[in-house]
């Protein structure tokens, strides 16, 4: 089975914090002005990848 | 370094919170993770009058444009018109933020207040299960912040309460996901606050136009975070600019996402550490209005801690006296707005249509949507029939 985590396209990324504040593993924080996601502790959900309101966030495999 | 309370976030509910504390003789630091107070910009800008009655702010210099009133459009656009003839004068501006945060700022250093930028808090420091203060970093320098009292005025975000250990994440039907334009070169003559509602404009939220200037208005959207998908509050605010004709000539001086949080209120103190504002939760969750929250709950804050210090008395127990007395001043409110929020949910367009035309010639007695809830009792007695006990007293 293939896993997924969750992964910020910083290019895209508005910085608006909404992702921080939905994730319930308490796995996203700001680095450098925008956010990032902790590997180790993303579930995959997909919660803040919905959440995005410019689409920034991506589903990718895990390694 | 050593204070009597850090303040983590220079926004307006730290600010307010600092000057309150600042002048009630408490040694105060407000650290601010940004180049600038109030920049960059995340709102729509829109405000209530009724903050010129509070006095806390001299300049005017905040106030982009007055506004006559709001029109409140249903999917199929029926305008339902709330103005200041008809309801007081009690309408809203349409505000620059910088120099409104900027304003509420100055007042904190004025009143005694100490500011450090581009600051960012890291964690707490605890010793024995005992909260003492704040780590931070300032440019590339490490700080131990050491203070009797920490307030976290940290947005939406929330880690100073995460750090703490109250739960502040927001389920998915708990925030806003939001994107907003500003645009110049649009059309909008009318000193009116334009809200649009319907499923297919923007599920669980709606869209804004507020404008700034006759030339220059705030376009947003907010989705609610559950009927969300990724980047869809950014497609269908394009959608709308592109289909409204006073819209679609528009150029973008600038463009923000946003993230509002729409929940109840929730435990807003623990230990000798209290939130504020949007970390807070301090939010309307049926408007996503929040300055003037903070505005309020910020007095009560400051005031709230410097007693806390001049008592010498830092427990949560002292401190839980803020927390019932923003509940008292606007807790009952969140609470009744949640519930029409979860209401309107369930309401397809065809209805939000119905009401709209049942309320397009109302005479409504009050600017707020407490008079909105009324007049749709009064039109629609049998289908809101679960509304009545949210206007009651």
């Amino acid at each position: 089975m293939v896993r997924h985590k969750a992964k910020v396209n910083r290019e895209v990324c508005l910085s608006c914090g909404g992702c921080i504040a939905i994730c319930n593993q308490d796995a996203i924080r700001m680095v450098e002005g925008k956010a990032y996601v902790n590997d180790s502790a993303c579930i995959g959900c997909g919660i803040c990848i919905n959440f995005c309101p410019v689409g920034a966030i991506e589903k990718v495999d895990a390694v | 370094m050593k204070y009597d309370v850090v303040v983590v976030g220079g926004g307006p509910a730290g600010s307010v919170t600092a000057r309150f504390a600042a002048e009630g003789g408490a040694k105060v630091l407000v650290i601010e993770r940004r180049k600038e107070i109030g920049v960059p910009v995340l709102c729509g800008e829109g405000i209530s009058k009724k903050i010129d009655s509070w006095g806390m702010l001299d300049s005017r210099n905040w106030i982009s444009r007055e506004m006559d009133g709001a029109r409140i459009y249903s999917p199929n656009k029926t305008m339902v018109k709330l103005s200041a003839e008809k309801a007081g004068n009690e309408t809203g501006y349409v505000i620059h933020r910088d120099l409104f945060d900027q304003e509420l700022a100055r007042k904190a250093m004025r009143a005694g207040a100490e500011y450090m930028m581009n600051t960012k808090a890291v964690g707490l420091i605890k010793e024995d299960g005992r909260i003492k203060g704040v780590k931070a970093m300032h440019f590339n320098e490490k700080l131990e912040i050491e203070a009797d009292i920490v307030v976290g005025a940290d947005g939406v975000e929330s880690n100073v309460g995460k750090w703490a250990g109250i739960d502040t994440t927001l389920k998915p039907n708990d925030i806003e996901s939001c994107l907003q334009y500003t645009l110049a070169n649009v059309d909008c003559e009318d000193p009116f606050t334009d809200f649009f509602l319907g499923k297919k404009i923007a599920p669980g939220g709606y869209i804004w136009v507020f404008p700034k200037g006759k030339d220059v208005a705030n376009v947003g959207i907010g989705v609610l975070g559950s009927l969300s998908r990724p980047g869809l509050a950014k497609k269908l605010l394009d959608d709308f600019i592109k289909s409204d004709p006073r819209l679609r000539k528009g150029q973008p001086l600038r463009v923000l996402a946003g993230a509002v949080p729409v929940s109840l209120p929730i435990k807003t103190v623990k230990d000798n550490l209290i939130l504020v504002g949007d970390a807070a939760r301090q939010v309307d969750p049926l408007t996503g209005g929040g300055l003037t929250h903070c505005l309020e709950v910020g007095k009560i804050a400051g005031e709230v801690v410097a007693e806390a210090v001049n008592e010498q008395n830092f427990s949560e127990e002292f401190l839980m006296k803020y927390e019932r007395m923003w509940k008292e001043r606007i807790g009952k409110k969140l609470e009744r707005n949640y519930k029409v929020k979860e209401l309107m949910l369930d309401l397809d367009d065809k209805t939000l249509d119905k009401f709209a035309d049942s309320l397009k010639d109302y005479n409504f007695d009050e600017f707020s949507t407490k008079g909105l809830i009324k007049a749709l009792v009064k039109k629609h007695p049998s289908l809101f029939v679960k509304l009545i006990p949210l206007v009651k007293g």
